[in-house]
């Protein structure tokens, strides 16, 4: 048995304290620790030069370069591009997703209807509409859109309709028994019995969503992160392409952190309706 | 408070798996008086539950009728008030939506039917639970927002479904003892299934027995009100009543 004295524990406490204290100031604070480790290895590995230094720059490389291009206005230009699109896209895909989803979901015919084109049109895949989109929308936010809307569709509306499913029947009962006419049911019981899914569904749909902005990007590149990684290959700058990407990693994790976690926080998990 | 008719009603339905028609209901007639406490008990599988689905409305039944206050019924409806075994509150409302849910539906403003709610709240000692969600509560109290959510919409008849099943042993004697008293306070016409003989003495006054989705017997319950279990699991009238009602169920 280890004896602890005193003064370790004492010390033990101060940084129990700090944690805590770091912790309520920043909730996520935890979740940088993974990285640590990582950013360590890659540090170590580009100052050993184990690989050319021109292909595999350092943490110390991507930093300059992000504080030049964030000088230059570069990146706060094409992030903010990125991410108009994606929230229009999104946006629409939603408004979209989600009445078809409930009229699958609520009407047998509709579903014997749309369910095989939809499964069909699912398979066609996002990118693969890329080739006819630009020659019937050319090079342009129409195109990109379109992308976008696309890939979020299908995981919503598919979710939606898992999520309607799902509902116990006897909810549906009651609210009829209690004098809800269809559609104050579709609103009061359908949608929000529905919602830990559709959440799921639109989480799937803004990470594919997001992937298939950044291939867009790439091919019909304008400007926006997809486009940056791109034209620093054409300049052969690997920095500014790392930084590409560990700038949608970062933003998707705060998509997820603050926007998407919330509000699953304040719906599903608050009603008891998904395990924390 | 309104009388429930039930004149030779009848439920088949095609069993897919097996390629017949099955009876669930058979000439069924049934008059429950306004204000009157019924409970069907029966062997599972008897069709108590197919009874109260086709008298909700959730169930289109096949033929015969069903007229609550001498009026037909078509589909669920507000004038049937039902208590599920699985409480079927809506998790998303908080204990005092839950409960104005009927209200709201009837187009009672806000603070309105807040009140009505807290009032029903009150009455079932729920009063201190408004605020919070269903997956907060116990079964116990889960099942008590359930039968005063339908009791706030003010139904002409109250369903019930196995309601106090799922909840533990102790927790039903109390709840069954709340009914009685809730029920002495509004009088409102009961429909209670349960396939406990003791549970549908104790309630009612007049006990059904269902075998193979027929009447098979009616016990009528004249014991006085109101009602404690401390006294009348010694009382002589309700243990003969029971064992009468039971006997009754196992030649089922």
């Amino acid at each position: 048995m280890a004896i602890i004295t005193e003064e370790q524990a004492s010390l033990w406490n101060k940084l129990q304290v700090a944690w805590v204290r770091l912790h309520q100031h920043w909730p996520n604070a935890a979740a940088t620790l993974p990285f640590v480790p990582l950013v360590l290895a890659w540090w170590l590995t580009a100052m050993l030069e184990v690989f050319p230094r021109a292909f595999f720059p350092g943490p110390g490389e991507v930093i300059l370069s992000l504080k030049s291009l964030i000088y230059k206005g570069i990146l706060p230009e094409y992030l903010l591009d990125s991410i108009t699109r994606l929230i229009v896209g999104a946006s629409a895909g939603v408004a979209i997703a989600i009445p078809v989803g409930v009229l699958i979901g609520m009407n047998r015919h509709a579903n014997r209807g749309l369910w095989p084109l939809l499964l069909f049109f699912q398979a066609v895949g996002d990118i693969a509409w890329l080739p006819i989109l630009l020659v019937w929308f050319g090079f342009g936010l129409t195109t990109m859109t379109f992308v976008i809307v696309y890939t979020v569709l299908f995981p919503v509306v598919l979710n939606t309709v898992l999520g309607i499913r799902s509902i116990n029947p006897d909810l549906l009962r009651a609210a009829h028994s209690l004098g809800a006419s269809r559609a104050r049911i579709i609103w009061e019981v359908v949608l929000p019995g529905a919602l830990p899914n559709i959440m799921t569904g639109l989480r799937n749909g803004l990470g594919y969503g997001w992937r298939a902005l950044i291939a867009a990007e790439i091919i019909v590149g304008t400007s926006g992160i997809g486009f940056l990684m791109f034209d620093a290959r054409r300049a052969g700058s690997v920095v500014e392409i790392m930084l590409g990407m560990i700038v949608l990693g970062l933003l998707w994790y705060v998509v997820d952190a603050w926007i998407l976690a919330p509000i699953e926080r304040a719906t599903g998990e608050r009603w008891g309706m998904v395990t924390r | 408070m309104k009388s429930l008719t039930l004149n030779h009603l009848s439920k088949t339905y095609f069993d897919p798996y097996k390629g017949t028609q099955v009876t669930a209901l058979e000439d069924i007639s049934l008059s429950i008086a306004p204000g009157e406490f019924v409970s069907v008990v029966g062997p599972s599988g008897c069709g108590k539950t197919t009874l109260l689905n086709v008298i909700a409305g959730f169930l289109p039944e096949t033929s015969g009728s069903i007229r609550v206050d001498g009026k037909p019924i078509f589909g669920p409806g507000p004038d049937r008030g039902v208590v599920f075994q699985s409480f079927a509150l809506f998790p998303w409302k908080t204990v005092l939506e839950n409960v104005g849910f009927g209200p709201k539906m009837r187009g009672v403003g806000r603070d309105d039917r807040d009140a009505i709610a807290m009032d029903y709240l009150q009455l079932a000692g729920l009063a201190h639970a408004a605020d919070r969600y269903p997956a907060e509560l116990s079964g116990g109290m889960q099942q008590r927002v359930g039968v005063v959510r339908a009791l706030a919409n003010e139904p002409d008849v109250l369903l019930m479904d196995e309601p106090f099943a799922s909840v533990d042993a102790q927790t039903r004697l109390t709840l069954q003892e709340e009914l009685i008293r809730i029920w002495l306070d509004r009088r409102t016409t009961v429909l209670f299934i349960t396939h406990d003989v003791p549970e549908a003495v104790f309630l009612a006054n007049r006990v059904v027995v269902l075998s193979k989705g027929r009447v098979m017997n009616e016990i009528t319950v004249d014991l006085p009100h109101p009602r404690k279990w401390d006294e009348l699991v010694e009382n002589d009238a309700f243990k003969l009543l029971s064992a009468q009602v039971l006997h009754s169920v196992r030649a089922a």
